[in-house]
């Protein structure tokens, strides 16, 4: 091999253009092989002696043809590398995709779980389907307290939605209980003063059928019941707000649980996210690392392939300039010659290759 | 050798009326056994009553029946109307009476009482639908009718009415004995609106129970009859403040028609004789003194019997108070001008008189109604006929019940009675059966001069003072005198009786 025109081509194709460049044909020295062997090898050889003959002046166009589309391949190569990855030097060089799925996998979530002091744990795991679930557990210490206070809070607001009728009525009737020990008293002074002075009897139209004392003392109490009746509604409608308010902190108790249990995860989450950040930064420094060795080899294989393509280009730029003498005399035309011998000869190998092989003989 | 007479002289005979409560023999010869169609006149004598003389002319709407109830009407615009019941109807009219019941409203009684309030005339009687007048209106019509009428309904349908501290009072109704209803101030067909109302003192009777009769008013005071007791409530002008003033217990009103005012007090009947309220703004309690003290049995008895009405008229111009037994058709008539010493008016009694009913017009006429309709109490007959005069001593013992007195002699000293026959009667020992002398007094109308001079009259210089001396015959232990006289024209006093007796032997 040339060490000149080393340029990664494999040995056969180096043997073709060897034998462009410096005129030893291989093809044709095979052909020749074979035609001395006679029988059916040699009318084979014969015939392919034949093709190589009537074909040796465009092998010139075949090698730089045969170099471009190395260059071509050896890029499409490079690309199909880059994204599926290859082998240097007994290595495995990954490809993008598989830098980019490593990448992946390796800034994948990574679950962990929490577990405090008071025996409740956190956890993070990954669904099948991808997405990141979480399960908190309190401890079951914390659990029943969390039940009674959520039994307590659910206690509370169905106490303050519930209509306050009916606790009106209850603390009317407990207030009016406490005023009419007193009311009756004064009503039996009142009768007692009436029936002295001769007026139990006494009804009087501009005084609702009863004496002036009587209306005022009617009209009192009935301003204490009415008074009664108003702190009633409003002492219901506080204790609704209370139970409301009463309800929200037992339910806000309820949840104190499982605040300080996620209270407790955040310096855990924070680890997390520290590790998750070292991942990620060791995924994009590895993914760029790889990447730039991948980016280096493309161009060193593209720069190779390009060299390739420029010599095929070169060879056949050589073929297609006819040769002069000084005197002007032109010794070749360039190009192919007779294109009509070249295809008759092709034509003839082929037929004689043809009848070796499918021939009566 | 002959004895001599003894002379007691019975100065101004009966000046104490009737009284039958005590012993003929312990009594005060001032005193009489009987003192019928009498009055004690102005200078204290016993009299001859007056008579009345009818107005009506025209009483057919009457027909048979006596007026049970009349009543002035007067506004103040100054009209007038005198209305009376009678014959089951609402009557006006005195000359002429004329029917003013109301259209399609029926009367089956007469026991209406009427009174004036705020220029109206309102007539009650229990179970009635209250009627009412005023002039405006001229017609009598139903309470309900009146414009602006409210709350009259058969429980306030009472038989006692009121007009007292700018209101009406009502009570004694059919099925509700303890209960008064009040009227809106100054509105007697409002009875439930305003300041109208109503007490209930059935818890108030100072016995428990009682039954209201009759109301009055008095002295600021409410007064409420019942038929035991008495109940007055002060500060009656705001009713539904009003109090309990003092109670009265034993004592109540038979009649509410026997309730009247003489100005300084109040006259009713009770179950035991005539009774007042003494005035006694100062005293705590309230004394009711009895005026009947002197017939006290007499006007039981006549309660007991009554089956029909009584009735009374205060006369401040004639000074009595008459109480009439329409049942028994017998009135007692009592002198207000004063009382005797046990507290007792002195009375009289006029009997068979007819009087029904009675009513002192504004200006002091004192209008009868009887079976003719109107009369007034004027005159010295009844409507033109005589009626008798009585008068009995009590029983005479001269100061010495043991001896026998022989009757000598009858001395009468009479005033006026006119032509008039008088009868002297006499009687021993509580004998019912009397010995009788009489005479006829003279003509005694006073001549003046230029009339009748020295003919037909004789010539006097005023009322005549007729003079007798009667012998008389009999013996006993003790004498009744007495003096009997058809009235018929003439008035009569009885000035004195001297009785000249012979004191016997002791038996």
């Amino acid at each position: 091999m040339n060490e000149d025109l080393d340029i990664g081509l494999p040995p056969e194709m180096m043997g073709i253009l060897s034998a462009g460049i410096g005129g030893s044909n291989p093809i044709m020295a095979a052909t020749n092989a074979l035609n001395t062997g006679g029988g059916f090898f040699s009318d084979i050889f014969g015939s392919l002696g034949d093709i190589a003959s009537a074909v040796s002046p465009a092998i010139p166009a075949i090698a730089g043809s045969l170099l471009t589309s190395e260059a071509y391949d050896r890029l499409s190569d490079i690309g199909e590398q880059s994204i599926l990855g290859t082998t240097v030097g007994g290595v495995r060089v990954p490809g993008a995709m598989e830098i980019a799925e490593r990448g992946q996998a390796e800034s994948q979530f990574r679950p962990f779980t929490v577990t405090t002091g008071t025996g409740g744990q956190f956890g993070t795991r990954v669904t099948p389907t991808g997405e990141i679930a979480t399960t908190m557990m309190t401890s079951p210490q914390e659990q029943a307290l969390q039940q009674q206070l959520f039994g307590g809070a659910g206690q509370f607001f169905g106490q303050a939605q519930a209509p306050t009728t009916t606790r009106e009525q209850q603390i009317f009737e407990r207030m009016r209980a406490a005023q009419r020990p007193e009311e009756e008293r004064q009503r039996l002074a009142l009768e007692e003063r009436l029936a002295a002075q001769g007026r139990l009897g006494t009804s009087s139209a501009a005084y609702g059928g009863a004496t002036p004392e009587q209306l005022a003392m009617a009209t009192a109490q009935e301003e204490a019941r009415t008074r009664s009746m108003l702190g009633a509604m409003q002492q219901a409608q506080a204790e609704q707000a209370q139970q409301a308010a009463l309800g929200q902190q037992l339910l806000g108790a309820s949840y104190l649980p499982q605040a300080q249990l996620l209270a407790a995860t955040q310096p855990a989450q924070r680890m997390a996210e520290l590790q998750q950040q070292a991942q990620l930064f060791g995924t994009g420094l590895f993914g760029e690392t790889a990447m730039s060795g991948l980016e280096s080899r493309m161009l060193l294989e593209q720069a190779r392939a390009n060299l390739l393509g420029g010599i095929g280009s070169n060879i056949l730029a050589g073929m297609f300039t006819p040769q002069v003498t000084q005197s002007g005399t032109v010794l070749d035309p360039g190009g192919f010659g007779n294109i009509g011998e070249i295809i008759e000869g092709v034509g003839s190998g082929l037929g004689g290759l043809f009848g070796s092989i499918f021939g009566d003989d | 050798m002959a004895q001599e007479l003894k002379s007691i002289n019975l100065v101004a005979p009966a000046f104490k009326g009737v009284n039958t409560e005590d012993s003929p023999l312990a009594q005060d010869p001032s005193f009489a056994e009987i003192a019928d169609n009498a009055v004690i006149d102005k200078r204290g004598r016993i009299a001859a009553r007056k008579g009345h003389t009818v107005v009506t002319t025209n009483k057919t709407v009457l027909g048979t029946d006596s007026l049970r109830a009349i009543k002035e009407f007067k506004d103040n615009a100054g009209n007038t109307k005198i209305f009376s019941v009678g014959n089951n109807k609402i009557i006006s009219g005195t000359t002429t009476l004329v029917d003013e019941t109301p259209g399609s409203y029926t009367i089956t009684a007469d026991n209406w009482k009427l009174v004036t309030f705020n220029d109206k005339i309102y007539f009650f009687q229990r179970g009635y639908q209250p009627l009412v007048y005023d002039n405006a209106g001229g017609s009598v019509i139903t309470l309900s009718s009146v414009s602006g009428a409210a709350g009259v309904t058969s429980a306030m349908y009472g038989n006692e009415v009121l007009a007292a501290y700018g209101r009406l009072w009502t009570a004694d109704f059919s099925s509700n004995k303890s209960t008064i209803y009040w009227s809106d101030l100054l509105i007697g067909h409002d009875w439930s609106g305003g300041t109208s109302g109503s007490i209930d003192i059935s818890k108030v009777w100072p016995d428990g129970y009682d039954e209201i009769v009759a109301l009055a008013a008095h002295n600021g005071l409410l007064i409420i009859f019942g038929k035991h007791s008495i109940v007055a409530y002060q500060g009656a002008e705001a009713p539904a403040t009003m109090t309990l003033s003092d109670t009265v217990s034993g004592v109540g009103c038979v009649d509410r028609d026997t309730v009247q005012y003489t100005g300084t007090d109040v006259l009713f009947l009770s179950h035991t004789g005539l009774k007042s309220f003494g005035r006694t703004i100062q005293e705590k309690s309230m004394p009711i003194s009895s005026l009947s003290g002197n017939i006290t049995k007499d006007i039981i008895a006549a309660l007991q019997n009554e089956t029909q009405f009584f009735r009374s008229v205060y006369s401040p111009e004639e000074g009595f108070y008459l109480l009439t037994f329409t049942g028994q058709d017998v009135t007692y008539c009592f002198d207000v001008r004063g009382t005797l010493e046990n507290g007792s008016y002195r009375v009289t009694r006029w009997p068979s008189t007819k009087f029904t009913s009675y009513t002192r017009l504004e200006d002091g006429t004192l209008h009868v109604g009887t079976i003719n309709g109107i009369s007034t109490y004027t005159g010295y007959s009844d409507n033109g006929s005589g009626y008798r005069f009585k008068y009995y001593s009590p029983s005479l013992t001269f100061g010495d019940s043991a001896r026998i007195k022989i009757l000598k002699k009858l001395k009468p000293t009479l005033v006026g009675a006119n032509n008039s026959v008088v009868f002297m009667k006499w009687a021993y020992d509580f004998d019912t059966t009397y010995a009788t002398t009489e005479f006829t007094v003279g003509t005694q109308i006073t001549g003046f001069y230029g009339e009748s001079e020295y003919t037909t009259v004789e010539f006097t210089g005023g009322q005549l003072t007729n003079q007798r001396s009667l012998n008389t015959t009999g013996y006993g232990t003790s004498v009744q005198v007495g003096l009997e006289s058809e009235i018929d024209g003439s008035p009569l006093s009885l000035q004195e009786i001297n009785v000249m007796a012979l004191i016997g032997k002791l038996l």
